[in-house]
């Protein structure tokens, strides 16, 4: 809460809420504009197999927006994700400028092509599991994103992901 | 030439006979078996980097033709490999990917591989060390000399990955691969490397459609990036070049990186003793690819599942001397194009996906071509055809119709 009453974690949840949908719904450049100017994103997980810990995406603002006006030149598989994102704590900073959240996720797959679209259709199917953790910059309107790290469980990854989480 | 009716669908293409496959060689189960058998069994695998398992008693796990396979490091800092396979009672003896035998396990010592199932223990050189009870159960007809593991060949090489053979009288993996790495082989060895990522696929597909792709690049219309940033002379002009059993090298032309758009040169974290932003790949028979793009090196392994599944692994390559930053970078490199939410590799699965899906067992045998010519240039076939001649000659079928014994193909075809 800042002094004058504003319910910061409250504005939290909502951007990480907000962006879960914009993700969803492809909207990438409405997604970042949640996102401040010196927004950094990336993409990791640990490997047992290799005992370390990978990036295997990451950019700043910037380079995600040109990454995102570029997806349309790629092909894609063309089933469309949907993440299950629920915000487990916020920690906001005691000038109440800052805060910093973590939200556990999972991503459904909602098959159109599948491996033969005929069959898989329809069908939805668990894609991937991890958890957000995001720092944000915030004042008594809104709560901007700074930083995403986004952590995945996963290192099977077949085809189906090619856009940010 | 409008569509086809059944008949002249199936007709036979004006093309030489080793200018196309037949689609069973990619779905027979049969087939499948005896690739196992006559091929995966009797090859060199590179399982694993050893910077995956840098310190004495430090393991990693894989499997070759269905066979679980360990290799580790010993206190002698030797890397050995042996079946994964209790000699008691056939226990799966380590069950994880990767760690460490200092530590004792709940059934075990430390320093020791045990089986947690009864308590044996060996050695990090395979002898046995322990059998519980051995002497009430067993009195002398067998004693712990009698139950080694099975131990299998393997070498450290070509940039210190770690290549398995379950053949224990195999050709020597310098006479095996030695003349395609020679292209990359001062750079690869110029220092010690380390590996810096790792995931894996699942495709519903065979697994040489997987190393088909790797080794024709005519599929570069599918990726918006190699089109922008390669399509020049300098790209028409990269040799595909064929080596002894099977194996092909896609020669180096100098990317343009900075045209497309977000992306930068790799002059300045080339490997060593190797131009700025080159770009070199080695097929292996009969699934192994190394994929050197400047300043980030990728290999991918495939371990096929069945006619219609197989595993893709892939790894990322830096030097083990990397500042952080510098890492990151080439980390950057790397899976900007060949991660799991990379510009290309995606397209790759899908591309193998869909031939997957019109190449299920049972499904109509059809023809594959492979009869581009093009001065044996990045957009000719050849890797391809050189490729299923030797699978030809592993299997003794031949590749356009699998039924028949194989007879070497004609060698201007190639
Ligand atoms: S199966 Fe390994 S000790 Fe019995
Ligand atoms: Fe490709």
């Amino acid at each position: 809460m800042a002094t004058n009453g504003v319910d910061i974690a409250n504005l939290v949840r909502d951007t990480i809420y907000r962006a879960t949908l914009l993700l969803d719904d492809q909207k990438w450049e409405q997604w970042l504009e949640l996102c401040d100017d010196s927004f950094h994103y990336a993409i990791k997980s640990y490997s047992p197999e290799i005992s370390r810990d990978m990036t295997y995406l990451q950019g700043s603002r910037k380079e995600l927006a040109t990454m995102v006006k570029l997806l349309p030149k790629h092909n894609t598989d063309h089933s469309p994700l949907t993440r299950h994102t629920s915000v487990y704590t916020v920690d906001v900073a005691e000038d109440a400028k800052s805060a910093r959240a973590i939200s556990s996720f999972v991503v459904y797959q909602n098959m159109l092509d599948g491996v033969n679209s005929h069959i898989d259709a329809g069908e939805s199917r668990l894609f991937l599991v991890g958890r957000y953790i995001d720092v944000f910059k915030c004042d008594d309107s809104k709560a901007l994103f700074v930083k995403r790290e986004v952590r995945l469980e996963n290192r099977r990854l077949d085809k189906g992901s090619h856009w940010p989480i | 030439m409008p569509a086809k009716n059944h008949k002249q669908w199936l007709a036979t293409p004006p093309l030489q006979s080793d200018e196309w496959v037949d689609s069973r060689i990619y779905s027979d189960p049969q087939i499948f078996e005896d690739e196992l058998q006559n091929i995966f069994r009797r090859t060199w695998v590179p399982v694993c980097h050893e910077s995956e398992m840098p310190k004495p008693y430090d393991f990693r796990t894989s499997t070759i033709a269905r066979e679980p396979v360990i290799v580790c490091r010993g206190p002698d800092n030797e890397v050995r490999a042996f079946l994964n396979v209790c000699p008691h009672r056939g226990m799966l003896i380590e069950r994880r990917p990767s760690g460490s035998f200092l530590e004792g396990q709940p059934s075990g010592n430390p320093k020791r591989i045990t089986c947690m199932f009864h308590a044996w223990q060996f050695d990090l050189k395979g002898n046995c060390v322990y059998i519980s009870r051995e002497k009430e159960g067993y009195q002398d007809r067998l004693c712990k000399e009698n139950v080694g593991l099975r131990r299998l060949r393997c070498e450290v090489k070509f940039g210190g990955f770690v290549w398995v053979n379950l053949d224990d009288n195999p050709i020597s993996l310098e006479e095996w691969a030695g003349k395609p790495f020679s292209c990359l082989r001062k750079s690869l060895e110029a220092e010690p490397l380390e590996v810096f990522h790792y995931h894996k696929a699942v495709v519903q597909t065979n697994y040489k459609l997987w190393h088909d792709t790797n080794s024709e690049f005519y599929h570069d219309f599918m990726h918006y990036h190699n089109r922008v940033t390669g399509f020049n002379d300098a790209y028409f002009a990269r040799k595909n070049e064929s080596f002894e059993h099977g194996h092909v090298v896609v020669g180096t032309f100098e990317v343009n990186y900075e045209q497309y758009e977000g992306f930068e040169s790799r002059a300045a974290l080339s490997f060593p003793h190797l131009p700025p932003n080159q770009w070199y790949m080695i097929d292996l028979f009969p699934g192994m690819n190394f994929n050197l793009r400047g300043s980030a090196l990728r290999c991918d392994v495939v371990t096929p599942l069945g006619p219609d599944k197989v595993m893709i692994e892939f790894r990322g390559i830096g030097l083990k001397s990397d500042t952080e930053e510098d890492r990151q970078t080439r980390i950057n490199h790397h899976n900007s194009i060949w991660g799991p939410f990379g510009r290309n590799l995606h397209e790759d699965l899908l591309g193998v996906t869909g031939q997957g899906t019109t190449m299920l067992p049972g499904t109509e045998p059809r023809r594959i071509l492979h009869g581009r010519h093009e001065n044996q240039t990045i957009h000719d076939e050849n890797g391809m055809r050189h490729y299923y001649s030797e699978w030809g000659k592993w299997m003794n079928r031949l590749p356009s119709n699998p039924d028949q014994p194989f007879v070497k193909p004609l060698a201007a075809a190639e």
